[in-house]
């Protein structure tokens, strides 16, 4: 693919650390660990480029703005949650 | 534009109840190729910026919800293909190392422990670039000694074992077998931490990290 995604999780933000997992529960696993796994981990498919550069750059396009965003929503939660610890 | 995003991969078995609907609602569909099934939907793509919080734990729901019942290979959220005859030529090619994998990992899971230095105030004013340097071989050092014990102490039950370094910490990945997660948290629990140092545990997760390369990052339609 070229360029890799982000470690989401390197590690849990320090304002995060109370955020421990410790059951099987769906609920008890944080947004954060979700969006580390489902981006970070498992089959890539290096295809997905290709893919688009055959077709329109829409592909790359949106693969740069999700990860923006994914980024900013790493930034919005870790404020979040330290507020909600105060 | 309309695309296929691939959820997962697991090996036919009877009574695998599958989900419904997968992310944005879209029904889940199953490819089916010689006792390996993949799930996936039509999806928009690309993807609303707004809306990838919940696409994300949509995706984790029908990952989580095969992987329950068995093992997967996941994909990542990201992977699309054209259309579903991409999604089956990656079936085709790759058939056998992604039923090797399943095979191998049946009745397995991924548990993780991250260990990790919360920096200090002092640390971070460290007056010199000698000093500095002392106290990150120092935290490197607790951390790999603290791994060290964490792996011996789960040695009985640990049947395979990946490390990542990552910044101010390591994750220790530990594939167990199913219905010893708790025996995983409570042994790394009942561990003492090094001074200044943090952990935390996840898991079960599906064994993302214990495939082989061939299946991580498969041939695809795309290099053909």
């Amino acid at each position: 693919m070229g360029r890799g995604l982000p470690t989401l999780l390197s590690p849990m933000p320090p304002e995060l650390e109370s955020s421990t997992i410790n059951t099987t529960s769906e609920d008890d696993v944080s947004l954060l660990d979700i969006l580390d796994h489902v981006l970070n981990a498992g089959v890539i498919v290096h295809g997905t480029l290709v893919i688009s550069l055959a077709g329109v750059d829409l592909v790359y396009l949106g693969l740069n703005v999700v990860l923006t965003s994914v980024e900013t929503a790493m930034r919005q939660l870790q404020v979040e949650e330290a507020r909600s610890q105060r | 534009m309309i695309r296929v995003l691939g959820y997962c991969g697991f090996l036919e078995r009877n009574g695998v109840v599958l989900p419904e609907n997968g992310v944005d609602g879209a029904p889940v569909n199953v490819l089916a190729e010689n006792g390996l099934r993949v799930l996936w939907s039509d999806v928009n793509w690309p993807f609303d910026a707004n809306s990838l919080q919940r696409h994300a734990i949509e995706f984790h729901r029908v990952v989580h919800h095969v992987f329950a019942q068995t093992a997967v290979v996941p994909f990542r959220l990201l992977s699309l293909f054209e259309n579903k005859e991409e999604l089956r030529w990656l079936l085709q090619q790759n058939r056998g190392a992604f039923s090797a994998d399943l095979e191998r990992l049946a009745g397995l899971v991924q548990m993780e422990c991250v260990s990790y230095f919360v920096p200090q105030r002092e640390e971070r004013e460290a007056t010199s670039g000698m000093q500095f340097m002392k106290q990150k071989a120092g935290m490197w050092k607790s951390l790999e000694e603290y791994s060290e014990r964490v792996q011996d102490a789960l040695a009985t039950i640990s049947r395979g074992v990946r490390i990542r370094e990552v910044k101010y910490g390591r994750r220790l990945f530990v594939l167990v077998e199913r219905g010893c997660e708790q025996q995983f948290r409570e042994t790394v629990q009942g561990l003492p931490l090094p001074a200044g140092m943090k952990y935390r545990t996840s898991g079960p997760w599906p064994a993302a990290e214990f495939l082989s390369d061939s299946v991580k990052a498969p041939q695809v339609a795309g290099k053909r």
